[in-house]
């Protein structure tokens, strides 16, 4: 593990390098490359932030998803995987938080710029506000529960919580609302102009990486928590068994 | 577009834009400093 250590860290500095380079070149692609757009002016270069961010706060869930599920599953057969799982729910709930606040925030400037309003209870906007709320209530579980089954809990709340993820998906195609129908896969007469293609791919690229960086990042920071908990827990065995009977 | 009008604040679309952009750089930095805070005061254990 120890002569793991440097080759992991190098390699942590280059995703977060090649991460921040690839940010840094969509972002000059979206606010000085792309031409204006017809209709909304400037402020339509939201698009490019809000559109990929939107897109992987409903990715993170999956990933929570599938953690909680092997946390399940191994939590009494193989404790110390189940421990990894749960490490890697917990960093991935909290990224669909940082993910899913930025798309609300974002929609919102957005929404009061081109509709005039900061909100209305339109189905794709309440489902994805009702995904934030559930995955907020999920860490807050985290934090203050006292029952000593606060793992166990927080993983039968994320399987309920990863239900929300198609509806918000669907919510419009199945409901023609306020927010526009879907850009890409939204059938004939979907998609944008070419020209906007570039700042888009370059933006969903960088903010993968980074989300990809900024997950293995939290989830190392909770194993070395768990290892910490581990060796103080060893050290008060050792200490109590140091004791003069 | 320019770095002038990208901080254009004379009317309520140029803002809104800005104020996007910033509210995605300041939530994500953030969180990561948050991360690396912990990282640097959370003491590993034994491997």
């Amino acid at each position: 593990m120890e002569q793991r250590t440097p080759t992991l860290r190098s390699v942590a500095w280059l995703w977060f390098g090649i991460s921040t380079a690839v940010l840094i070149i969509g972002f000059r692609q979206a606010i000085f490359l792309v031409p204006t757009d017809a209709a909304q002016g400037n402020v339509g270069r939201i698009f490019y932030y809000h559109v990929p961010i939107a897109m992987l706060s409903l990715i993170f869930p999956y990933i929570n998803f599938a953690a909680s599920l092997f946390y399940l599953y191994w939590r009494r057969r193989d404790p110390l995987k189940a421990l990894t799982a749960d490490a890697l729910a917990l960093s991935t709930a909290e990224v669909t938080v940082v993910y899913s606040s930025i798309c609300l925030l974002t929609g919102m400037l957005w929404g009061r710029a081109t509709w005039g309003i900061w909100w209305t209870w339109d189905p794709r906007l309440t489902s994805m506000l009702l995904l934030w709320l559930l995955y907020v209530s999920y860490l807050m579980l985290r934090r203050f529960s006292s029952t000593g089954q606060t793992q166990t809990l927080a993983a039968v709340l994320s399987v309920f919580a990863a239900v929300d993820v198609p509806i918000v998906y669907m919510s419009i195609r199945w409901w023609r609302t306020q927010h526009p129908a879907p850009v890409f896969g939204g059938g004939p007469g979907s998609g944008v102009d070419p020209s906007m293609l570039p700042a888009f791919y370059w933006n969903l690229a960088g903010w993968t990486l980074w989300g990809i960086c900024i997950v293995l990042f939290r989830f190392s920071l909770e194993r070395r928590r768990q290892h910490a908990e581990q060796e103080a827990a060893l050290q008060a065995i050792e200490a109590s068994l140091e004791i003069p009977q | 577009m320019t770095w002038h009008s990208f901080f254009d604040l004379s009317t309520m679309p140029h803002r809104h834009l800005l104020f996007a952009y910033l509210t995605v750089w300041v939530i994500q930095g953030g969180y990561f400093a948050w991360t690396a805070w912990n990282w640097v005061n959370v003491r590993g254990g034994r491997r």
